[in-house]
């Protein structure tokens, strides 16, 4: 029986997807398993699998097109089945999903709403699959996560939502789908209106449309609207060196080119605005004198055929410290926050101390005290040292995690560490390779700064800031002026969960570590 | 290349076919001793005789149903309506004998026939003598229908039409009559089904067919010279109804104006534009505008006469309308 194909989350934070290629055509069978399309999602470019075998009976949205998780993307069937029923019983929205946001309805009420397709809209121009401004996109983002404490409790399922192919064909993501809010009240998100060749040239040209100002009759946008964005994006370079465009005429310049962000860019944006603007953020600075560590690192170089980096150091003696601080290893969860998606990291290990690694990072089944953070704010300890690098790549930062370094060799954190960030340059890292980082780590010192404050990655509670080794002048005990190596530390702290004194005294520790390694040891 | 005449092309394309076929004889009411109310059959009573060149009674029915069953019985008639509006007087004979009776006969019969005559508006004729009338004969199923508008087409696709075994409507324009034009001396014909690009361009298609051709090519013109690249498409055939030209034209335009003289309800013009809007919905920048007759009957006041036809002015309005600009 042809059925419909939905939109799942191919991470735990995804709650869009956008179809970048679609690897199968209409018409075309396959086996399960077969990877039937690429989705963008907020970070990664993942193979959605086919759940089942079938036919591809046809595509709904297209590449290029956007879709909420469960929102229908094709009609998967038996060769000639007549689908026309199956998108007839697709109606409009309903708005009932919106309900989640009502305090006065228990989240319960909502997964019991039937996961009808009625609710799911996919009228070709309708409002689900259609591309919506920017700014109101990233908003009903941020919305839709805000949500997703609420809408935990509908996952009690021990699988994890990461694996495609574990899930059943809708279900659960249609689940998912029915209880995030998935339009803000007052702003139907539809396609302006729109001629058939601008849409293609749009789709073509990889054009937002949304973001175009129609000239036509009624606000219509036109081919010619088309040509002359994208005349404005020319004119714009987005990375210094990226290939400079022919400069465009004047009046052109005069505008400010409009650019759609990437799902990724998205994501970063709306994560670090709300860390940033939630989490009341304090810094701690400390230098310390680097040589030790060189020195360290120099010994255990000498005696290998590859070299184990900095970094790989410095993750260590931290999840050391870690180990010695599990105050700094919380994250506040406050009602609404997003904690990245993460939900569930701090109770994973508490349901399996010692199993952290197969569940960390992985929405798992919600204690009662992260069900009770749905109305107020909890602390949660972790059980296992996650720690994030930060990795910045073209198209945006990514934070790729190593897991329980504090049970890893220096040299298996470098061995992950030159993996993971392998994967990230080539955009395929998977959810659970960087989502759920306990404590961060960023690292300007190849560019040469001296010192920098950074900002919470969620689920985090600290993220530290470390900057290039420089020579300096340092005075010593003994009042005697002297050339060291010395290294800028700036320990950003959320004060809702880690008082001052607390961080400072973690920091103080960190730095005697890191000047003298041997104190890791022991 | 010599330059003849719509009419003189007319003329010479049956008196070759009567020439080359015995069995090609031409019917109608003045066709003989008048030498045809607008002069199409000149001299060729004089040249073939009464028995081939028949002169008949007003009664379209009675010579449409003549031609008819001469064509059942073998022969080749061309039978000339003095104009499509009297036409409808034969309606039957055309519509329920002539386009069905190879199917209804399994094969056994065919109707090698052609109906020809002036259609559409003149000038100064009024409302019963100024009717484009082809989506008449287009509607149905068994008929083919041409409607050249050069000399040459009209020659080519006579010939075609004599030649083709089924019945075929042919639209001239009495209007188009005097127009001249080069016809190649050699012999040749034009297939049915085949449209003709008048101009190429590549910013907007203007679709039309018999007498606005010329209309729509001064439009064209002055639409060069405002910098718009028209490409016109004169469609020839309405029936079988050349959809490859049309269709390959707009998918490089984006942009369609259909220019039709008939009324705008079930017309050839929204034929080919549902054409258009099915197989090119797509690239289509702008709905599909349709130029056609005003939908009433002609007004016999003459500046009324020409305000309930397509113009010049009327086409650049809709290039205007399908390339967003005002300033047309």
């Amino acid at each position: 029986m042809a059925e419909l194909l939905r939109m799942i989350a191919l991470s735990p934070t995804m709650s869009e997807g956008r179809i970048s290629k679609w690897k199968i055509n209409e018409g075309t069978e396959f086996s399960s398993g077969d990877v039937l399309c690429e989705v963008e999602t907020d970070k990664a470019s993942m193979d959605y699998e086919a759940p089942q075998s079938a036919s591809l009976l046809k595509i709904l949205l297209q590449a290029g097109e956007t879709a909420n998780v469960g929102d229908p993307i094709a009609v998967i069937g038996q060769k000639g089945e007549d689908y026309a029923p199956l998108l007839k019983g697709i109606g409009p929205e309903e708005g009932s999903a919106s309900k989640v946001h009502e305090p006065e309805r228990p989240a319960e009420n909502v997964k019991q709403e039937p996961p009808s397709a009625a609710t799911q809209p996919i009228e070709v121009g309708g409002s689900q699959r259609s591309p919506k401004p920017a700014a109101e996109a990233t908003a009903q983002l941020s919305q839709q996560l805000t949500a997703e404490p609420a809408a935990q409790p509908a996952q009690r399922s021990p699988k994890p939502a990461v694996e495609p192919a574990a899930q059943p064909l809708q279900q659960p993501a249609a689940k998912d789908a029915k209880s995030l809010p998935r339009k803000t009240p007052q702003a139907p998100a539809r396609l302006p209106p729109s001629s058939p060749l601008a849409r293609k040239l749009a789709l073509e040209k990889g054009i937002d449309i949304r973001l175009v100002p129609g000239s036509g009759p009624g606000g219509r946008v036109i081919e010619h609207d088309i040509l002359e964005f994208e005349k404005g994006m020319k004119g714009t370079v987005l990375f210094p060196g990226a290939g400079t465009a022919e400069p465009a005429p004047s009046e052109l310049r005069r505008e400010p080119a409009i650019i759609q962000p990437s799902m990724k860019r998205l994501v970063i944006a709306r994560r670090l605005s709300e860390s940033f603007f939630t989490a009341p953020h304090y810094y701690l600075k400390k230098k310390i004198r680097a040589e030790a560590l060189l020195a360290l690192r120099a010994t255990a170089n000498a005696a290998r055929p590859t070299k184990l980096s900095f970094n790989a150091f410095l993750v260590k003696i931290v999840a050391e410290a870690l180990v010695r601080h599990p105050e700094i290893n919380v994250y506040w969860r406050t009602p609404g926050a997003t904690g990245a998606g993460i939900a569930g990291v701090g109770a994973a290990g508490a349901a399996a101390p010692g199993a952290a690694k197969e569940t960390a990072g992985r929405p798992t089944a919600m204690s009662s005290s992260t069900v009770a953070s749905a109305l107020h704010p909890v602390l949660e300890q972790r059980h296992s040292i996650d720690i994030g690098l930060a990795v910045a790549l073209p198209d945006g930062l990514i934070t790729p995690v190593v897991r329980d370094c504090n049970l890893k060799s220096v040299s298996e954190i470098d061995a992950e560490l030159v993996q993971l960030i392998e994967k990230a340059r080539a955009g395929r890292l998977a959810p659970q390779e960087y989502e759920g980082a306990g404590f961060t780590i960023s690292s300007l010192g190849s560019f040469g700064i001296d010192e920098f404050t950074a900002i919470i990655n969620p689920p985090g509670s600290a993220i530290l800031a470390v900057g290039a080794i420089v020579k300096e002048p340092v005075v010593d005990d003994g009042d005697i002026i002297s050339v060291a190596q010395t290294l800028s530390l700036t320990l950003g702290c959320d004060h809702r969960s880690i008082d001052g004194a607390v961080g400072a005294v973690f920091l103080a520790d960190l730095a005697a570590m890191l000047e003298n390694p041997a104190m890791a040891l022991v | 290349m010599p330059e003849l005449t719509y009419r003189e092309a007319l003329n010479r394309a049956m008196d070759e076919e009567m020439a080359r076929d015995e069995k090609v004889f031409l019917i109608g009411e003045e066709v003989g001793e008048y030498d045809g109310a607008y002069k199409v059959s000149r001299g060729l009573l004089a040249k073939y005789g009464p028995k081939r060149v028949r002169d008949t009674p007003i009664s379209e029915l009675g010579f449409t149903g003549l031609g008819v069953g001469a064509a059942i019985a073998g022969l080749r008639p061309v039978v000339e309506w003095m104009t499509h509006n009297f036409a409808l007087l034969a309606v039957d004979q055309v519509v329920n004998n002539a386009a069905k009776l190879r199917q209804m006969s399994g094969g056994q019969i065919s109707v090698p026939i052609v109906f020809r005559g002036p259609n559409g508006p003149a000038e100064f004729l009024a409302a019963q003598h100024s009717q484009s009338l082809g989506g008449f004969w287009m509607h149905v199923p068994g008929l083919k229908v041409v409607a050249p508008a050069t000399p040459s087409d009209a020659y080519g696709l006579l010939k075609s039409a004599i030649r083709d075994d089924n019945p075929v409507v042919m639209l001239e324009a009495e209007l188009m009559y005097p127009w001249k034009g080069e016809v190649s001396e050699q012999e040749f014909l034009v297939p049915i089904g085949k449209a003709r690009i008048a101009r190429e361009g590549e910013d907007v298609t203007l679709i039309t067919y018999s007498k606005p051709i010329r209309m729509v090519e001064e439009a064209a013109e002055r639409l060069a010279e405002k910098g718009v690249r028209a490409e016109v498409i004169d469609l020839r055939s309405l029936r079988p109804l050349d959809e490859e030209t049309v269709v390959h034209s707009v998918r490089k335009t984006g942009r369609c104006v259909v220019i039709d003289e008939a009324w705008p309800m079930a017309s050839p013009g929204v034929t080919v534009a549902q054409l258009v809007n099915s197989r090119c919905f797509d690239v289509l920048d702008a709905p599909v505008e349709l130029v056609s007759g005003e939908d009433v009957p002609m007004p016999y006041n003459h500046t009324l006469e020409l305000a309930a036809q397509p113009s010049v002015e009327k086409v650049i309005a809709a290039v205007g309308r399908v390339l967003y600009r005002e300033d047309l």
